[in-house]
This record gives C-alpha cells, structure tokens and sequence, in this order.
C-alpha cells in the first residue's frame, strides 16, 4: 500500500461512523476532565482504556487522543477562571490568564486559549501529515539494538527533561522495568518473581499500573488539596474580541505553535515545558510593550497555542518508537499496545493507514475543540465547581472496575492500590513517574529487543557500541551517555578550553 | 522510601539466584535490579560520597534550565503549595466529633477496605456503602450521595450486562442469587425515555 492510498483510507476510517463520533465523545470528555483541577488528562485516560477492551484498535486508539487533546483546552477553563490549572500543562496559563479574568476578560481570554489552541493544533495535524514520509524512513532503519537502546534513551531523557537527580530518574525508569519482569518471562516459560501466586503469572498488567500511576495517586493527592470554593462566577469579556486577539499577533501563534511541536517531538518532555518555553519566549521577545504577569494576552496565546502542537509533536516519538513524552502519552502507548499494535515500523508500513487515520483525527479533532471551545465559554465555570469529595470515590470505583476487567484478576486491582501509593510517595519525593511508567510499559519490548540484540550478536555486548556494524546503535549509545553525563562534564570542558 | 527500594532492589537481584532461573529469564531482571540497588544506594549515602560523586548523584539538572543545584534533602521535599485565594478547608463528620483524620490516609484506607470487602462480598454489593460513607464523611448532601450510589452500582451493572464481570460475586459470600434482573426496566426506561 502506498503512502497516498494509506492516507486516503485513512481519512475514511477517521471519518466514518463510530470513529468520529468517539472522536467527539473524547474531546467533550477531554475538556471536562481537563478543566477538573487535579484531573487532566492522563487520569481520564487511565480510567477510559480498560473501557476501550471490547472496541476495535482504531476508535479506540482515536478516542484517547481525543481525550488528550481535549484535556489540553480544557486545563486552561480552570487556570483561567479559578487561576488552578486543571492540568500542569495549563500552569502557563495561569500567568497570564487568570489576571485577564480578574480584569473582567475571562471571555477573552477562554476565547484566546480555545482558538490558539485549535488553530495551532490543526497546522500542527498538517505539519504531522506533511512529516509523516520522512518519519516512515527514519523508522524502518531501527533494528532490535536499536529499539532496546531507545527505550534507555527515553528514560534517560525524561530525567534530565523533568527537573530533579538523574539517579533518581535512573532509579525510576529501572525501577518499572523492574516490575516488567513480574510474571512468565517472555523467552522461557518460566515465573518470575510469582512468590507462588498465581494470580503473578501473567505479570502486572501496564494497564493496572497506569490506573494505579495516573488515578489512584492523583487521587490521593486530590484528597490532600484544599477545597477550592464552590461559589458562582462571573465570567465578563467578549468572545469576538478574544478570537481576534489571536489573529492580531500571528507570530506569537505561529512561533509557539513551533516551539510546542518540536518539544513534543522530543522524547521526555511534554506539555508542561513546551508552555513554558513558549511563555518565557514571548515574554523575553516582547518585553518592551509587554505587560505579562497582569494579564497580557500574549501571555494566554504563547501557552495555548504551543499545547495542542505539543500534541501532535508527541505522538511521532509515541508511535514511531514507542517513547512517550508525557504521561498521556504513557497512557496512550499503553493504549496502543493493549489493542495489539505494536509502535514502530508496522505502524508505519503495514498498518500506515491507522497512523494516517490518528494524524486526521487530530485535524478534525480541533475543528470541534473550536466549535466546542467557543460554544461552552459562558457555562465553563460550572465544570469547575464539581465537588472533588464527590469525584474521588467515583474515580476509585471506576478504577478498581476497569482494572479487573483487564485480565479478571484481583492481583490487578491490588496493584492499582500499591502501585497508587507507590506513585504518591513518589511524586512527593521527586521521583519522576513518568520514567517509571514508561518503564513499566516499555520493558517487555525493551527485554525482548535486548534478547534479539545479544541472540543477533551471539551473546557479544558490543552490538549496542559498534561503530562500523551498528552505527545508529552506537550513536543511541554515545546519546545516551552524552543526556546523562553531559550536565556533569559540560562545566568541566569549559574550563579545560577557559584555561588555555 | 530509598530503603523500601533497596531492599526491593536485593530481592529482584537475589531471587533468580536462590530459585535457579535460567540465563535468559535471569539477566534483564538482574541487571535492572542492579540499577535500582546501585542508584538507591547511592543516594542513601550520598552525604558520604567524595565530592564529584556527589555532585552526580545529588545534584538537580534540567536542560529546561541552564543552573544545578545540589539537593541535600533529597526525600523531605514538601509538594508547592497551590493557590490559596478562595480555598476553604474539607468539613468532615469526624472533625464534628473532634477526630482530624488525614485525607490523604481516609482515601487509602477506606479504598483498601472497600477493595478486600469487595473481594469477599462483589464490588456490585459493596459499592454502594463505600460511595455513600465516602461521601457522607465530606459531608455531601444525603441526596447527592444516594445519586452517586446509585450512578456507581449502574456503572458496574453495565461491566457485568456487557463486558460479563462477575462483580456481583464475591470470594466469601455470594449474593448474585439476589441480585434483580435490571433488564425487565429496560423498555420502561426506553418507552420513558423516547416520550
């Protein structure tokens, strides 16, 4: 099948019926888990994919995207009304955003984040579409050395992309991988690590471990915020005013759009940064006739139009090697292989018309996110004043539900709990979770690809460094060392060169 | 924490030793675990450590930002706090009677209850009471909290009309003979439904 003829079919898919009508089900869903501050995306995404079980991959896949995408808008409702973000990529947001609230231009400023946001996301789906050729190529040439040596990559760079100790995220993404090996190991038939339970032989599902991860935690995390009050607002501006904002400073919108996609493209870093970055680049480039802090919409479009590009960014390192940047992309790739597809060349050879059908879900995605977005301005305040002591038993309920669905084993719905607890303390402790969970998902590819390396090899380590034989493996491998101990030796060489 | 993950860390790498795993079930594991006892170690003697080694294990980097700091407390870090203009304390039935207990500990506790009571008796059974005290304790509205009861039994009916989750049945007690046939209401809801 040729790339043209998969993308045409791709459109088919994403337009027909049900799949769109999941796609408008996950933004709707999306925007109001997003705007819940303590919510967002990944843990809407947790709760919905043992959900998705019994549909095809497709939808499915199309449906948590929606809802990613979706969350991305929806996080700004809350951080621009309540000046709480409802999801830490709409931190940002706040800056600028809440302050236009205080000013009377709530409206404004919803309309400025809902069409930055869908503007930006749809170029960004272009841009994804355009890419995708070269992207087929560049996957196709990675072996199984190379894909075990991208999963250490993809820890190591969310380490270094998440502020905190590298050991510490080392510690994190061994410690998932760790967990990985729990159950029947995948060269033999042997158990691994069961202590005699049955219950461990087929090993804790990822997706257990996302619900435990993403909800469990946060709600328990939830349960430790203080109640934001309940209380009417006013939500004063005008919508019109706000849309044309945006058109006013087209290189604010264009330039965040580019920040966004190529920071998500990175594996490791998510929204949260690429908002930031965005930010603080409008703020540095227009510091002269700027006002940002008190309520400078430069400020809402910099954040908002960087996220939904973000998005899209993300999903090429998602889908082509299987590195998510975030964790609804954690989420997302777990999505992916729970409904049997595998990131990577497939995807992007055999089954092409899947991916194709993702990017045009996107694209269609924030048409609605516009419509939508505008069209629930004036109620928005409501989704923000639901009571979290009313949403955590239902979260519970439905985590602990949708894990025993996974595999009908209570050994998944204990691990929701542990591995739930596990993800507060170390959230707390700045532990990244997201290296964690990536591997936890990624560490049977990771076990399996290492095997294949050292069987390709005969059992010889150097496959991973040889510059003549693997010369990909060997630039990962320099990658690798280099995102670690970079940082470290960077200082040290500048004054080797300072002295002479 | 550190120590959880260290002795953690000793069981993965000694078990394929004491159990005789074969090579290729063994290595991933173990090298993984290496990682988790090295690292973990590591940073529970981090004070101890000669300078540049300290340096690696206890600074803080970013490439989002051009600084390192050393992080010398590195497990009492508290969470930011989040903005507190219009925040309002959680009222519970307990702090009435003069008993504080931690939200975060109600959650886990009552969650890990709710999980064994759901395992001997059905999830289908149990929920109800789990909602309802949940959101009683938080003083939620009586009516609010028999709707979300109700909600939360009509979502896990549906796992067990459509996906076959036996959440009706429990370990110890089985109480599915009781359970009503929900489908003779189906019609009137959809002859209500379509007026």
């Amino acid at each position: 099948m040729s790339a043209l003829e998969a993308f045409f079919e791709g459109v088919v898919i994403a337009v027909s019926w049900p799949v769109i009508g999941y796609m408008a089900i996950g933004l709707l869903l999306g925007i109001v888990l997003g705007a819940l501050p303590g919510i967002g995306s990944p843990v809407g995404m947790a709760i919905v994919l043992p959900l998705t079980l019994p549909m095809d991959a497709t939808p499915a896949i199309i449906l948590l995207t929606a809802i990613y995408a979706g969350a991305m808008y929806g996080g700004s409702i809350a951080a621009i009304l309540i000046n709480a973000p409802g999801t830490e990529s709409a931190a940002a947001t706040t800056l600028d955003g809440y302050p236009m609230s205080k000013n009377g231009l709530a409206k404004n400023a919803l309309a400025i984040a809902s069409t930055a946001s869908a503007l930006n996301g749809f170029l960004a789906a272009i841009a994804l579409i355009l890419l995708s050729p070269l992207l087929i190529e560049v996957v196709l040439a990675f072996g199984s050395p190379e894909y075990f040596l991208l999963a250490v990559l993809g820890i190591s760079l969310i380490t270094i992309v998440t502020q905190g100790s590298i050991v510490k995220g080392l510690v994190a993404g061994a410690l998932g991988f760790m967990i990985s090996t729990i159950g029947t190991a995948i060269l033999t038939a042997r158990p691994r690590y069961t202590f005699g339970q049955f219950g461990l032989y087929d090993g804790i599902d990822f997706v257990a471990a996302l619900i435990g991860m993403f909800a469990f935690a946060e709600m328990m995390k939830l349960a430790a915020q203080k109640q934001i009050a309940g209380e009417d607002l006013e939500i004063a501006g005008s919508i019109r005013e706000g849309v044309r904002t945006v058109f006013r400073y087209p290189v604010t919108t264009i330039k965040s759009g580019i920040i966004g996609m190529g920071i998500g493209m990175v594996p490791g870093s998510g929204a949260t940064t690429s908002t930031f970055v965005a930010y603080a680049e409008e703020a540095r480039s227009s510091a002269k006739d700027g006002k940002f802090g008190e309520g400078d919409p430069r400020g809402v479009i910099a954040p908002e139009a960087a996220n939904n590009p973000t998005v899209s960014g993300s999903l090429v390192p998602t889908l082509s090697f299987g590195i998510p940047g975030s964790g609804s992309t954690a989420v997302l790739l777990g999505g992916i292989l729970m409904h049997g597809l595998q990131p990577g060349p497939v995807l992007f050879d055999e089954q092409l018309q899947i991916t194709y059908a993702l990017f045009v879900s996107v694209f269609l995605g924030n048409v609605l996110i516009l419509a939508v977005g505008l069209s629930i301005i004036p109620y928005a305040s409501k989704i923000t004043e639901l009571d979290t002591n009313v949403i955590i038993p239902m979260v519970i309920v439905l985590s602990y539900a949708g894990a025993f669905t996974l595999n009908r084993n209570w050994f998944d719905v204990g691990a929701v709990i542990a591995l739930g607890v596990l993800g507060f303390y170390m959230v707390r402790y700045n532990y990244s979770v997201i290296a964690f969970v990536l591997g936890i998902v990624l560490g049977p590819i990771a076990e399996e690809n290492f095997f294949r390396s050292l069987q390709i090899s005969g059992g010889e380590y150097r496959i991973f460094v040889h510059p003549i034989d693997r010369p990909l493996s060997f630039v990962l491998s320099v990658a690798i060392f280099l995102v670690l101990f970079g940082p470290f030796l960077k200082p040290k060489l500048e004054e080797v060169i300072s002295r002479r | 924490m550190l120590v959880f993950l260290f002795v953690l860390g000793v069981v993965f790498f000694v078990e394929p030793l004491i159990e005789e795993y074969p090579e290729d079930a063994r290595v991933f594991p173990q090298l993984t675990a290496a990682a988790v006892l090295v690292g973990s170690g590591l940073l529970l003697v981090r004070n101890y450590l000669p300078g540049p080694i300290r340096s690696f294990v206890a600074e803080e980097v970013s490439i989002t930002s051009d600084t390192t700091e050393l992080d010398d407390d590195l497990e009492t870090a508290e969470p930011p706090e989040s903005d507190e203009e219009r925040v309002v304390e959680k009222e519970t039935i307990g702090s009435e009677y003069g008993y504080e207990v931690n939200d975060t500990a109600f959650v886990v506790v009552t969650a890990i209850v709710y999980f064994f009571a759901g395992w001997a008796a059905g999830f289908f059974w149990v929920t109800p009471f789990y909602v309802v005290f949940y959101t009683l304790w938080y003083k939620v509205r009586v009516t609010k909290s028999v709707f979300l009861a109700v909600l939360a039994m009509a979502i896990l009916w549906v796992f067990m009309e459509f996906l076959g989750m036996p959440f009706d049945q429990g370990h110890v007690f089985d109480f599915s003979p009781f359970l009503p046939d929900f489908r003779q209401f189906l019609p009137f809801l959809l002859e209500w439904g379509g007026r």
